[in-house]
């Protein structure tokens, strides 16, 4: 048994600490996504709801009004995306898969196995994260792609052609993409970083989407403490926000993609300190 | 850092003055202990803090007063700290959709082990637990037993210098149990802390180098268990089973020893239950009285020199520290 004790040094350890976070970082992803995510109906559905939304302006009576032209879908489109996908699907869709992240392994009293580990705290929680994205990203980019195309399906080849080709029909996908993702990425830091300080995520995810939902209506400065500001200035179309809102300025696209970064790092680096004095007494959970 | 380059000195688990309290309650007090190679014991009954001390010595909490090393590294080196040490909490709880094998390979890979390192140690420790059958079907198919093998697998797989196993016996039966015991008289062999709690007395007085006695949060006694018997000679006489032909004239006789404090003679009339405060003088005595008498002996035994003894004595029957 004397090998017990010289086997304490295997190979990996003797790599730089970057390989070896890397590796880490790596293995706590692919242990997330294997135990996280096996059976997420929920989320499935709440990616497809957009795709049905879509479907059934395709297939109801009058749904499509000017099928020869591409601006009814554009405008469609933007109407959904805007007031429905980025506003309740995404937003519930992160409340359930980053919320959860150090929630569900403390009610299932197995945050432990992590911490018995030789891994860094702050590493676990930047690799939880990233999981988070991957599947959040993974999930309604492929929703957004397919409900913005099915969007233009029933329109004339000839013209969906040209909106797409000599026209701004992919730069508008682009947006619509970089919105979601740029989306996972703000709401994802906020609900892991509400995961950290509150026993259930629920009351506060509900608060922000209160604050989310009347942004409209909010002052300028208020405003600029919103997510959703900043996703709407990086919309391809601009909604009308009815007689009642407040108008603002809004961001400059730089400063919007910038400005989200900034908020994701900031709350990954509070939880990354909130889980490095984190104590697990699961009978409080 | 390389546990096999360390000097004795340094491969201790050691607590200097700690303590910890969950708000107003108390988890553990003042404990200053060292503990070495070997099989360690730490018993007390159900909310003695036994479990608070192997977490604290983990990381899971932190103390609040004092300081835990395990081999000079504490719980905010994580990375030098958990190559060193494998802990099976008792917690019975797993991450969901995993078998056994994915348990113990995936925590491998979190440690740092490319997938070849992961899935040689993984088999390894699955074997050694005798769980290489059942380690393709799901851990929550698992009987008790299964998983408390598996917990033991998964904390003992990357091959660690100090492992603290929390109640490990609990729900295994006697033939798992006979294993378990052995797997960890192995280890220990081998140079491994093995530090066991159990609140079960005689499980452990079988199995351990040398016990930690612990209750309400106090260290009431730690060291190997005979010496800390002879320490409590004074307050507690040692009890001697002596069975032999006469023992009416042994009586007699080690009455003339002052250290001899009652001899009661066995409902059965062969023996003698004697007790003494010195029982290294008794043993001597007791041979010179055979020899001189011609005494048949057939067997003397100590009859109240294990771990359950040594606790009632140092408990008391109100619970409060002696």
């Amino acid at each position: 048994m004397s090998d017990i004790v010289t086997a304490a040094a295997p190979a990996a350890r003797t790599g730089l600490p970057w390989g070896r976070w890397w590796n880490q970082l790596r293995a706590v992803v692919r242990l997330e996504l294997r135990k996280g995510f096996r059976r997420s109906f929920g989320l499935l559905l709440l990616a497809l709801a957009p795709i049905s939304i879509v479907v059934l302006r395709m297939i109801v009576p009058h749904g499509v009004q000017d099928p020869s032209s591409v601006e009814g879908a554009t405008q469609f489109y933007s109407g959904l995306y805007q007031a429905f996908f980025m506003r309740i699907v995404i937003f519930l869709a992160c409340v359930s898969i980053f919320g959860n992240l150090i929630r569900r392994e403390t009610l299932d009293r197995s945050l432990h196995y992590y911490f018995l580990s030789p891994v860094r705290r702050e590493l676990l929680v930047v690799a939880k994260y990233l999981t988070g994205l991957i599947v959040s990203f993974g999930l309604f980019g492929v929703a957004t792609v397919f409900s913005f195309l099915l969007a233009y399906l029933p329109h004339q080849p000839e013209a969906v052609s040209r909106f797409f080709f000599h026209g701004p029909g992919l730069e508008h996908l682009a947006s619509y993409l970089l919105v979601t993702f740029l989306a996972c990425v703000g709401y994802g830091a906020v609900f892991l970083f509400f995961g950290f300080f509150f026993k259930s995520p629920a009351l506060p995810a509900l608060a922000v989407f209160g604050l989310e939902g009347i942004n409209f209506l909010l002052p300028p400065l208020l405003k600029k403490v919103s997510v959703i500001h900043y996703l709407q200035s990086l919309c391809p179309v601009q909604m009308s926000e009815g007689p009642i809102a407040i108008l603002a300025d809004a961001p400059a696209p730089w400063v919007s993609v910038l400005g989200l970064l900034t908020l994701a790092v900031v709350l990954i680096a509070v939880s990354a300190w909130k889980i490095r004095h984190m104590e697990i007494t699961y009978d409080e959970a | 850092m390389n546990a096999g380059k360390l000097s004795t000195g340094d491969r201790q688990v050691t607590f200097e003055n700690v303590s910890k309290f969950y708000g107003d309650v108390l988890g553990v007090n003042r404990v200053n202990l060292s503990i070495p190679p070997g099989i360690t014991g730490l018993v007390g009954p159900n909310g003695s803090g036994k479990t608070t001390l192997m977490n604290l010595m983990v990381g899971l909490i932190r103390p609040s007063r004092g300081r835990v090393s395990v081999f000079g590294l504490g719980p905010d080196d994580p990375e030098g700290l958990f190559r060193l040490v494998g802990y099976a909490a008792q917690y019975d709880s797993f991450p969901p959709g995993l078998n056994g094998y994915q348990f113990v390979e995936s925590y491998l890979r979190v440690h740092g082990f490319s997938a070849k390192e992961s899935e040689a140690l993984a088999w390894k420790a699955i074997e050694r637990v005798g769980l290489t059958e059942a380690a393709g079907r799901k851990v929550a198919g698992y009987s008790k037993g299964m998983r408390q093998r598996i917990r033991l697998a998964q904390a003992l797989s990357h091959e660690p210098s100090v492992l603290v196993l929390d109640e490990p016996l609990n729900g295994l039966d006697p033939m798992a149990r006979a294993e378990a015991i052995a797997l960890f008289r192995e280890l220990a062999d081998g140079g491994l802390h093995v530090i066991v709690s159990s609140h079960i007395l005689h499980e452990v007085d079988l199995i351990s180098d040398q016990v930690v006695l612990i209750h309400g949060g106090y260290i009431v006694a730690e060291g190997d268990i005979g010496d800390v018997r002879d320490e409590m000679e004074e307050d507690h006489p040692v009890q001697v089973l002596v069975r032999c032909d006469r023992p009416s004239l042994l009586a007699s006789r080690v009455f003339e020893a002052d250290h001899v404090v009652e001899a009661r003679i066995l409902e059965d009339g062969q023996g003698l239950l004697v007790r003494t405060r010195d029982a290294d003088s008794f043993h001597l005595a007791l041979n010179r009285i055979v020899l001189e008498n011609g005494l048949a002996v057939d067997g003397v035994a100590p009859a109240d020199s294990d771990v359950n003894a040594v606790y009632q004595y140092l408990i008391g029957s109100n619970g409060e520290k002696q």
